[in-house]
């Protein structure tokens, strides 16, 4: 029974790893991938080992995400794998014997510590960045985790207190009977083993002193062997002591076995969870940054790749956000898709297949636009995911979807009426001296094609009131804003600025 | 001398030379910089939004404010950006004491309120200086003239202004707009020789480099051909767009065939001092 289930969810968790990368390859055409094979061997190793970028980036997180990893890299390779390790390594190995037994409740005991600081930082999170969406984000992830490791203390404090499993100890193990002391030795267990008996000895016993004297001697020569003082069993002998009450109806259901088949299906559950829940960033992250970061070369070049299945080692910590260099936005407008973690969602969505609309991806792409590529968000991201690589073939890609977000001709409602600039209406100025036109670089270098109007004409048209007709040409479109006009105008027109305001009012159309 | 290390967006990853010789300099001139958290400047937002522009310089300015430091910017665009916005912040305030438009002094009450979120509040004191100007007022010319180590050989030197430090005047006070002399001085000093050209106030067309590349290209390729008539062997530049563009690579090899090389003149103030 419990080999074919390990097999068949290693099975599982193996077929679901390829069925993620196929998920994430099938749109690949649309995402140019890196070229060659360079990899950054030193950085992958540290960076998810050691967690060197977020140690970097915020130290409380840091400690969480450590206390978890060091504790569960132990409990894996000691506690579930000991069959293949521990056994080998320590000759003297038994799971009852310390230091293993300490050094299990401790390691169980820092990652449900984690568990527990990744609910709390993930409440005020919640809390501080009002991220309604995300509130549910990771959470399967972490309770998993978190039953995980509750499941086995409770087996433990269970089987500390189960009579059955100690009179089976003893018919195994123990050369004692009636006769010989077998009293002696219950005696003994129940006042240093905490084991429960159902009638109870040591309060009707007589000879308490010599009895426990007796025992500790039978202790010594069958048990102690592989049983070392509870004591070190911190976590699970505290549990016991709260379980004592229940402890007969635990001891004669036999608790024991039920958790025991809890516990294991619980590590088959996070198994075959492994690559379809958060915890696939676990596979995903050495990848991520085992890729050497594209840079200026390769942007120049026009060889800036991203791989897609690297965002699912995107774990939703939200740093990205918080170093934004355009999270002023956010503020002014509530537009949460200029946020990278928000544009990291909706890219996942894009990449996995589900059609996004024509709204969505729309709203995508000008978000995009917002993103000054400046590198922060890359620099801080924990998993090490190329994000300016991302925003960059994104940008490219919708580009090529051809969304046509870009105002079209036609009657385009203006977004506000600002005039703020003071005196923008100051065209009323312009004598039609041409200085603007003759001092504009646009106007000097572009052929027939590429330009229609001269920004006396775009005065002139705004004169004649006719300011939708103005923010429409493709004057107002090429404007480099360089300004010479403004400052050469005998008029004293804020030329530029005009513009300007003439592309805020069309920008969101 | 304490400032606030305002590097723009871009340097960190399209131009990571311009950051590393800046930081040179300004410590062989003793100047400790600060870095603080800041975000966008602004300026790309200003095509786009009036209230995000607004806000985004806003919150730089007074973050450089809480800590009692004025920003210094190696970017033009940044430091246009960032003067406008104090200027236009400073009208913004004049309007609510004639109480001509409400709606201007609702939004100042408006971005008052967002910086309040940060616990940031701004009372317009925070001083812009670009590395230029720095340089020319503030360290002096004369006293950056004796800290010239090695003087560099004579080569021909020609400047390339930016626009959104030059102009408008009345909102960034950099230098004279239509003839401007800071740049020419400081080549000057580090015995290279400035060349008069053509083209040292016109724009480099990088702000539209994505929308109409073709023409932002003409208008790159037109410095060559005046480079070349004025015999120049480097175009200098003191902007981080100017030289992003600079760096483009059909214009790299075009430069290499004529054996002019653009560059940042933060790297030829390091190499002189």
């Amino acid at each position: 029974m419990f080999y074919p289930a390990l097999y068949a969810s290693l099975l599982f968790a193996a077929a679901g790893f390829l069925f993620q990368i196929y998920r994430f390859n099938r749109t690949n055409k649309l995402w140019q991938k890196q070229k060659g094979f360079k990899f950054n061997f030193a950085p992958a190793f540290f960076n998810t080992l050691f967690q060197t970028k977020l140690f970097k980036a915020s130290k409380t997180r840091w400690i969480i995400h450590s206390l978890v990893l060091s504790g569960f890299i132990y409990l894996l390779f000691f506690h579930a794998l000991a069959d293949l390790i521990s056994v080998k390594i320590f000759a003297y190995y038994q799971p009852t014997v310390d230091p293993f037994q300490f050094l299990r409740n401790v390691t169980g005991f820092m990652v449900a510590m984690g568990c527990f600081g990744f609910l709390l930082k993930k409440f005020f999170n919640v809390r501080s960045t009002r991220n309604i969406r995300g509130k549910y984000q990771n959470l399967f992830s972490i309770l998993l985790i978190f039953s995980l490791i509750f499941s086995g203390f409770m087996l433990e404090a269970v089987k500390i207190i189960s009579e059955p499993l100690f009179m089976e100890m003893v018919e195994d193990y123990a050369g004692v009977d009636e006769d010989s002391g077998l009293d002696d030795l219950k005696i003994y267990w129940e006042k240093n083993y905490s084991v429960v008996f159902q009638n109870s000895l040591i309060s009707s016993y007589q000879s308490l002193e010599e009895a426990l004297e007796e025992g500790k001697i039978l202790n010594e020569e069958y048990c102690l062997d592989c049983h070392s003082n509870i004591s070190s069993a911190f976590v699970s002998k505290a549990l016991a002591g709260y379980l004592k009450k229940t402890a007969q109806f635990l001891n004669s259901s036999r608790a024991d076995n039920l958790l025991y088949h809890i516990h294991y299906l619980l590590s088959f559950l996070m198994l075959i969870c492994l690559p379809f829940s958060r915890l696939f960033h676990i596979l995903l992250i050495p990848f991520a940054n085992l890729k050497p970061k594209s840079d200026i070369q390769d942007f120049q070049k026009q060889k800036m790749g991203f791989h897609p299945v690297t965002l699912d080692a995107c774990t939703g910590c939200m740093l990205c956000s918080q170093v934004c260099s355009v999270y002023p936005n956010f503020v002014v407008t509530q537009n949460i898709e200029v946020l990278p973690h928000a544009k990291i969602r909706s890219t996942r969505k894009m990449m996995l297949g589900r059609h996004l609309d024509l709204k969505e991806l729309s709203s995508l792409q000008l978000s995009n636009k917002e993103c000054t590529t400046c590198n922060n968000c890359t620099n801080i991201c924990p998993s090490g995911i190329d994000l300016q690589a991302l925003w960059i073939t994104l940008s490219k890609t919708l580009d090529n979807m051809d969304l046509k977000t870009t105002p079209a001709h036609g009657n385009i409602p203006f977004k506000k009426e600002y005039d703020i600039i003071p005196g923008s209406e100051s065209f009323d100025n312009c004598v039609q001296c041409t200085i603007c036109t003759n001092v504009c670089p646009v106007i000097e270098y572009s052929s027939k094609s590429e330009n229609d109007m001269t920004p006396q004409q775009i005065m002139n048209l705004l004169r004649l009131g006719k300011k939708q007709m103005a923010a429409q040409t493709q004057m107002v479109q090429n404007c480099l804003t360089c300004y010479s006009c403004q400052e050469s105008c005998p008029g004293e027109i804020k030329v530029t600025d005009i513009i300007i305001e003439l592309r805020q009012a069309v920008t969101e159309c | 001398m304490k400032l606030a290390y305002f590097p723009g967006c871009k340097i960190d990853f399209y131009l990571k030379d311009y950051g590393i010789s800046f930081k040179s300099i300004m410590k062989k001139l003793s100047v400790e910089l600060v870095e603080l958290p800041f975000n966008c400047c602004g300026y790309p937002a200003r095509n786009t939004d009036y209230e995000v522009c607004m806000f985004s310089s806003l919150r730089n300015l007074a973050l450089a404010r809480k800590y009692k430091l004025d920003i210094i910017t190696p970017c033009m665009c940044c430091y246009g950006q960032l003067q406008y916005a104090s200027l236009q912040w400073k009208q913004l305030g004049r309007q609510i004491e004639n109480s001509a438009k409400k709606q201007t002094s609702e939004l100042k009450q408006k971005f008052n309120d967002l910086l309040a979120q940060e616990n940031l509040f701004w009372d317009g004191k925070t001083e812009i200086k670009h590395l230029l100007t720095f340089l020319y007022n503030d360290i002096g010319i004369l006293n950056l003239k004796k800290k010239i180590k090695n003087r560099l050989p004579e080569k021909k030197v020609v400047t390339q202004y930016g626009c959104h430090a030059l102009r408008p005047f009345t909102v960034t006070g950099f230098d004279n707009p239509h003839a401007p002399q800071i740049f020419e001085e400081l080549i000057n000093i580090t015995g290279l020789k400035s060349v008069e050209w053509s083209k040292n106030t016109e724009c480099c067309g990088n702000p539209i480099l994505e929308n109409s590349k073709t023409l932002s290209l003409k208008i790159l390729n037109s410095k060559l051909d005046a480079a070349i008539k004025a015999k120049a062997d480097y175009i200098c530049t003191a902007c981080t767009h100017c030289q992003m563009q600079y760096n483009e690579l059909s214009f790299q090899k075009e430069c290499k065939k004529h054996n002019i090389t653009p560059t940042l003149f933060t790297q030829i103030l390091d190499n002189a001092l």
